[in-house]
């Protein structure tokens, strides 16, 4: 069994490179939106609907708000949801599962696996979109939604990995070795696990990101007026035809963060979601 | 390993051994999928547990008379202990009563058959669609491994995992049916074929998420068999191409998409959700985001994302079972 620290990106070729430039940039404007432009991102800074160029480098959307400025502060919330949302689930996720992995409770490791196989079952936008309706919309209720549901696919992955684990050689010698089972597990079993969980965790990112702004979009995510890029979307829908730049920026801005971060996680682990 | 046999030759000598496993092996997979049931009641039912506080109180507000507030617990379940409540569930559920919605009063079964076939029509026109597209993309990339169709293959299909559902649909509607009138803006209208002229749209935004996962599989899959000893035979033997792609290349390879069944309907039950609410459709998504979450109606919540994953649940074996009967190496080892 060979050991690889596989999130260490190793293996730095030009889809990774050029995913990593994306989401650098993308970062960089968030953080320095409010250096960069003058505007509030949730007041009328000018007249409503006002084309791209000039004062206002995106345009102005229905209410007179400045759109470059609202989507580089949405930039940072959805970034930062996403981040929270993928962490949280992976830390515990992980330990969880790799402590199923290799209890030798098998009823309760059993009873776990059919909750975990649970929410797994549901479609991960359905589930996530059913809890923040019963726990209310907004930032927390989205986070508790995807915290919620988002452990058990790293409970999978973390458990399937510490099966396989417990077996290695070198797991094997730590017990001839004499070493207690905490040690074993935190020491020699954990965090081989973390380096396969982490590798997924950029992919899943992109998922998360996606159902951020889905969540959003359905008015069932960040309430309004906070900028998010799904909520922007969603609010320049009936503008489409004439205003394109309301709805326009926001995705674009959406959809390369995804890119971005997708060809990086396909790059730094060299395999691809939707491959074995 | 039996990788040297040709499909040819191992179906049609099925060992009394063989069908035994797989028998046993449908079985293990039919007691799995009732278990995973099971989990997805007990999810659905924790579910209205979750609100912070007592649901009735949030949903009755000042309004709430004795009278309401005991009519409101037992259309929610919320009579009597842990236990008894989630009996009471399961006994309902399996006696196919979905509940009641507490906005307007409809049985939501009645809104379960009202929205899933216009659902259906869309997951089965996706499907179809995406097919149809991800065949031949993925043969090509497999036969093409490691030339730039290859690399173009990957990073288009990288792109397209990533772009939102919601703003490639409506950068369709732009083009499609605004700039080009090739489609309905929105809306629907049911009956075979007239129906697809509303479906296609929103079927291709579906499929922008769905020809991406399916490609790879075929690809990966097929470039797996290609490596297989039967495949060298065919090739010597000079078979015509249509045969040589189909039973040597082809049928083999797919068992490990329609494995991936169930994890691909679930991909696309989340798409649904968002894509009805873009095309203004009538089905099962509109129905969960439109009258369960923005108007709080618990028991349409629990009843939709219920038939959602009892269908997750129940693609997932048949697809599992599938597999095992169409690739006859399975059944073998």
């Amino acid at each position: 069994m060979k050991r690889r620290p596989r999130f260490l990106p190793v293996d730095l070729n030009r889809s990774a490179l050029v995913g990593a430039a994306i989401v650098l940039l993308v970062i960089v404007l968030s953080v320095l939106v409010p250096l960069l432009s003058p505007y509030d991102p949730v007041a009328a800074t000018g007249p409503a609907l006002a084309a791209p160029g000039g004062q206002h480098l995106f345009g102005t959307d229905q209410l007179g708000r400045d759109v470059f400025t609202r989507t580089f502060a949405a930039g940072r919330l959805d970034l930062i949801l996403a981040l929270v949302g993928v962490s949280a689930p992976l830390l515990v996720g992980t330990f969880l599962g790799a402590v199923l992995g290799t209890t030798r409770n098998r009823l309760v490791a059993w009873l776990w696996l059919m909750v975990i196989d649970a929410i797994n079952a549901f479609p991960f936008v359905v589930l996530v979109i059913a809890i923040v309706a019963v726990v209310g919309p907004g930032v927390t209720g989205l986070l508790i939604g995807l915290a919620a549901v988002n452990w058990a696919r790293y409970a999978r992955i973390a458990r399937s990995r510490a099966l396989i684990l417990r077996n290695a050689d070198f797991v094997e010698a730590t017990r001839v070795l004499g070493y207690s089972r905490l040690r074993v597990l935190v020491r020699h079993i954990l965090p081989n696990v973390y380096s396969e969980t982490i590798a997924y965790g950029l992919s899943d990112f992109v998922i998360v990101v996606l159902t951020v702004s889905s969540l959003s979009f359905l008015g069932a995510g960040v309430n309004p007026p906070t900028p998010e890029w799904g909520a922007m979307i969603a609010d320049g829908r009936l503008y489409l035809q004439t205003q394109w730049w309301i709805t326009v920026f926001p995705g674009l801005a959406l959809s390369f963060t995804a890119i971005g971060v997708a060809l990086l996680a396909h790059g730094v682990s060299g395999r691809y979601a939707g491959e074995k | 390993m039996s990788s040297g046999a040709s499909p040819e030759t191992a179906r049609t000598t099925p060992s009394s051994a063989g069908v035994k496993r797989l028998l046993a092996r449908t079985l293990r997979h039919l007691s799995r999928a009732a278990l995973g049931a099971l989990g997805v009641l007990l999810v659905t039912f924790t579910l209205i547990h979750l609100i912070p506080g007592d649901p009735v109180e949030i949903l009755l507000g000042d309004a709430a008379t004795e009278e309401l507030v005991a009519k409101y617990r037992q259309i929610l379940g919320l009579e009597g202990s842990l236990p008894q409540q989630f009996a009471r569930y399961l006994a309902s559920v399996a006696q196919g009563d979905l509940g009641t919605s507490i906005q307007t009063g409809q049985s939501v079964n009645s809104v379960v058959a009202r929205t899933l076939p216009m659902t259906a029509w869309l997951i089965g026109v996706t499907v179809l669609m995406a097919l149809l597209m991800a065949l031949p993309l993925g043969v090509a990339a497999a036969l093409l491994r490691g030339t730039w169709f290859d690399h173009a293959f990957r990073v288009a299909t990288s792109v397209s995992l990533a772009t939102p559902s919601f703003y490639f649909g409506l950068l369709l509607i732009l083009l499609f049916a605004v700039r080009l009138g090739w489609a309905p803006v929105a809306g629907y209208q049911p009956g075979f074929p007239g129906n697809l002229q509303y479906l296609w749209l929103p079927a291709l935004t579906m499929s922008g998420a769905l020809v991406p996962i399916l490609a790879r599989v075929l690809q990966s899959s097929i470039a797996e068999t290609m490596e297989q000893e039967f495949v060298e035979t065919a090739i010597v033997r000079g078979l015509p191409a249509p045969v040589l792609v189909w039973r040597y290349l082809l049928r083999p390879s797919l068992a490990p998409t329609i494995s991936l069944l169930g994890y691909i309907l679930g991909q696309l039950l989340s798409a649904t959700v968002v894509v009805e609410i873009v095309f203004n459709l009538p089905g099962m998504g509109t129905a969960l985001v439109v009258e369960g979450v923005l108007l709080r109606d618990y028991p349409v919540v629990q009843g939709i994302i219920l038939i959602f994953a009892l269908i997750v649940v129940a693609v997932s074996f048949l697809s599992d079972t599938v597999s095992g009967w169409l690739d006859p190496r399975t059944r073998l080892s």
